[in-house]
C-alpha cells in the first residue's frame, strides 16, 4: 500500500511516499529554519507564506524521487494537528485536492503519533511500548499496548523541553534553534552549576521545566551583575544534565511499572546527543530506539507510516470536511 | 466537433467562498456563499458538489482562474492552495486575478471602488472605471486608510464589499494574468508581515 504523507504543521513543508508503513520511497522536506532564525523563533504568518510558496514544488520532487504517479497512491495521510493552524490548513487543503482529483481516500493524522511511528520505519514495534515524546511543543510519556493505541501517562505542566532549550539559548546569546547549539556546547562544558531537577521525585509521570528555565536565567543574570566570568559551555552542560536526568528517570520508572518491551524516544529533542547517551547507558534490559536524525525533526514519512497503521486499525478514512486543529489530544 | 473550454474560478479572499464553472463562454454553475470563517472545511466539499452537478471531474478542466487577494491572509491562502494544486496536478493553464477586480465585476456603475476591510480604518481597495461592461483600473490594489483613499477620488462611485463576481466581465476586461510556472503562484498580500516590519 503506497501512502502519500503530507506534513505542514510548523516550519517544514514535507511530502513523502511510504509503502506499507516502512519502505520510504521519498521523503522531501523543505525547511524554513534559516528564514525564521533571524526572528529567534517560528513566525506563524511567515511559516504559512512559505508553505504556500513551496507546496506544489515539494509534491513534484517527492513524486519524481519515488518515480510514481498520483494514480499509484492508495491513501493520503495528512497532519491534522496539533500545530500552527494557518500552516496546517495548507497541507490539509492540498491533500484534499489530491483526494478529490484522483478519488484517493484521505486520513487525518495526529502529529505526535507521526513522531512515534518514525521509529517503525527503522525498527518495527514490539508491544507494549513506552514512548517519550520530546520536542519544541511536547514533553509526554505515552504507553502503547498495540498498534495505534495511545495512553498518555504524563506530560509537561508548563514548557516543553525544546521550548526550554530555545529560551536558554536566547539568554545565553546563542542562535535559534537552541537545541542543537546547547547540545554541542554542553559537550565541552562541565555540570558544575548545581541546577535543580524539577519534579524528579514526584510520584507521577509529569514534567516541569519552567522553574529550571527561570533558575538558569537568574543564575546567568546574577553572575553578570557580579561581573563573574560566565562559562557558556558549563551553563549548557549543567542545563542539559538537569533536563536529561529528569527525562531518563521518569522514563525508567514508567518502563518498570508497565513492563514494556521497547522504549521509543521521539520528536525533535530525540536528536539530542546527551539524551541519547544517557538513555542508552541507563536502560540496558530492553531496547531503546531513537529515530534516524532525518526522522526526528518534522517530516512526512512519519505521518505516512502512522497513517498506514491508523487506516489499517480502523479501516476507514476521513471525508472531505476534514479540518486542522492547533490543539489536539492524541488519545 | 470543437472541444469545449472548461474553466474553474476560485476566490476565498473575503468571507465568501466563490466557485464558478465556465464552459466556453457560459457560466454553467457557481457557488457564492458565506464561509463562516471556515473556508478550509467547506471549500473542497462545495467544489465536489459543483463538479458533480455539472457532471465533470477536476481532470476534465482546461483552465483555472484564482483570486490571489488582496484580502484575508488565511482566507486567500485556502483558495490559492486549492487552485495551485488543481493546476499542478492536471498540468493546465492557471491565471491569477485580483480579488478586488472580482468584487468590482459585480457592479454596473461607471466608477467602482471595491473594498475589503482590513481593520483599524484600513482596507484593501482599488478604483475602476467601467465602459461597455469592460473594467479598467484607475487606481491599483492598495492597502491604506479608507478615508484618505476616498478623499483623493472626485468621481461619483459605488463601493462594493461583497457580491458574486461576473467572470465573463473579468475575462473580457483582460484582468487576468497567466502564470508561466505554477510553482511561482502565491497570494498578493500587499504587505510584508509584522515580524519583517519590526526587523527593519
Ligand atoms: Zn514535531
Amino acid at each position: 500500500m503506497n501512502v502519500l504523507g503530507v506534513e505542514t504543521s510548523c516550519d517544514e513543508t514535507s511530502v513523502s511516499i511510504v509503502r506499507d508503513g516502512n519502505v520510504v520511497l521519498a521523503n522531501e522536506v523543505l525547511s524554513q529554519i534559516d528564514i525564521h532564525k533571524v526572528y529567534g523563533g517560528v513566525v506563524p504568518e511567515i511559516a504559512s507564506r512559505e508553505h504556500i510558496k513551496g507546496i506544489t514544488y515539494v509534491f513534484d520532487q517527492a513524486m519524481k524521487k519515488a518515480n510514481l504517479n498520483f494514480e499509484d497512491i492508495d491513501l493520503i495521510a495528512v497532519t491534522k494537528g496539533p500545530g500552527l493552524i494557518g500552516s496546517l490548513l495548507i497541507g490539509i487543503n492540498a491533500a484534499k485536492v489530491i483526494s478529490l482529483n484522483y478519488g484517493i481516500p484521505i486520513i487525518g493524522v495526529h502529529h505526535i503519533s507521526g513522531h512515534i511511528y518514525a521509529n517503525y520505519i527503522e525498527q518495527g514495534m514490539e508491544f507494549p511500548i513506552l514512548a517519550l515524546v520530546v520536542s519544541g511543543g511536547h514533553t509526554e510519556l505515552i504507553l502503547m499496548k498495540e498498534h495505534y493505541d495511545f495512553t498518555k501517562l504524563g506530560e509537561t505542566q508548563d514548557d516543553a523541553v525544546g521550548e526550554a532549550y530555545d529560551k536558554i539559548a536566547r539568554v545565553l546569546g546563542l542562535e535559534y534553534p537552541g537545541g542543537p547549539v546547547v547540545d554541542r556546547l554542553a559537550g565541552g562544558g562541565e555540570d558544575n552549576l548545581d541546577f535543580p531537577r524539577p519534579m524528579i521525585n514526584s510520584n507521577d509521570f509529569n514534567f516541569s521545566f519552567s522553574g529550571l528555565k527561570s533558575h538558569v536565567i537568574n543564575t546567568h543574570h546574577n553572575m553578570k551583575q557580579r561581573n563573574e566570568k560566565i562559562n557558556i559551555d558549563d551553563f549548557c552542560a549543567s542545563f542539559q544534565e538537569a533536563v536529561t536526568d529528569v527525562l531518563v528517570k521518569k522514563t525508567i520508572q514508567a518502563k518498570n511499572k508497565y513492563k514494556v518491551k521497547q522504549v521509543i524516544v521521539a520528536g525533535g529533542v530525540a536528536a539530542n546527543s546527551g539524551l541519547r547517551k544517557k538513555m542508552k547507558a541507563k536502560i540496558t534490559d530492553i531496547p531503546v530506539y531513537f529515530p534516524k536524525m532525518q526522522y526526528c525533526t518534522d517530516n512526512a514519512a512519519m505521518i505516512a507510516a502512522a497513517g498506514y497503521f491508523q487506516y489499517k486499525k480502523n479501516g476507514e478514512s476521513d471525508d472531505l470536511y476534514i479540518n486542522g486543529y492547533s490543539r489536539l489530544d492524541l488519545e | 466537433m470543437k472541444k469545449s473550454l472548461k474553466r474553474l474560478a476560485i476566490d476565498t479572499a473575503t468571507k465568501y467562498i466563490y466557485l464558478a464553472l465556465m464552459i466556453d463562454d457560459k457560466e454553467v454553475s457557481s457557488i457564492y456563499q458565506e464561509g463562516d470563517n471556515n473556508h478550509s472545511v467547506t471549500i473542497i466539499p462545495l467544489l465536489a458538489e459543483l463538479l458533480k452537478n455539472a457532471e465533470i471531474s477536476l481532470q476534465d478542466l482546461d483552465e483555472i482562474i484564482v483570486g490571489v487577494g488582496p484580502g484575508s491572509y488565511t482566507g486567500v491562502r485556502i483558495g490559492v492552495t486549492v487552485g495551485k494544486m488543481i493546476g499542478y496536478l492536471n498540468n493546465i493553464n492557471i491565471y491569477q486575478v485580483s480579488s478586488l477586480a472580482l468584487l468590482a465585476s459585480t457592479s454596473k456603475q461607471k466608477y467602482i471602488l471595491p473594498l475589503i476591510d482590513a481593520r483599524r480604518n484600513n482596507a484593501f481597495m482599488a478604483f475602476f472605471n467601467q465602459k461597455k461592461r469592460k473594467l479598467t483600473y484607475l487606481k491599483n490594489d492598495t492597502l491604506e486608510n479608507i478615508e484618505s483613499f476616498k478623499s483623493n477620488i472626485i468621481e461619483k462611485y459605488e463601493v462594493i464589499e461583497f457580491g458574486k463576481p461576473n467572470l465573463k466581465k473579468i475575462i473580457d476586461s483582460n484582468l487576468m494574468v497567466k502564470i508561466e510556472d505554477i510553482h511561482n503562484l502565491t497570494p498578493n498580500y500587499l504587505r510584508i508581515t509584522e515580524a519583517e516590519r519590526n526587523l527593519k
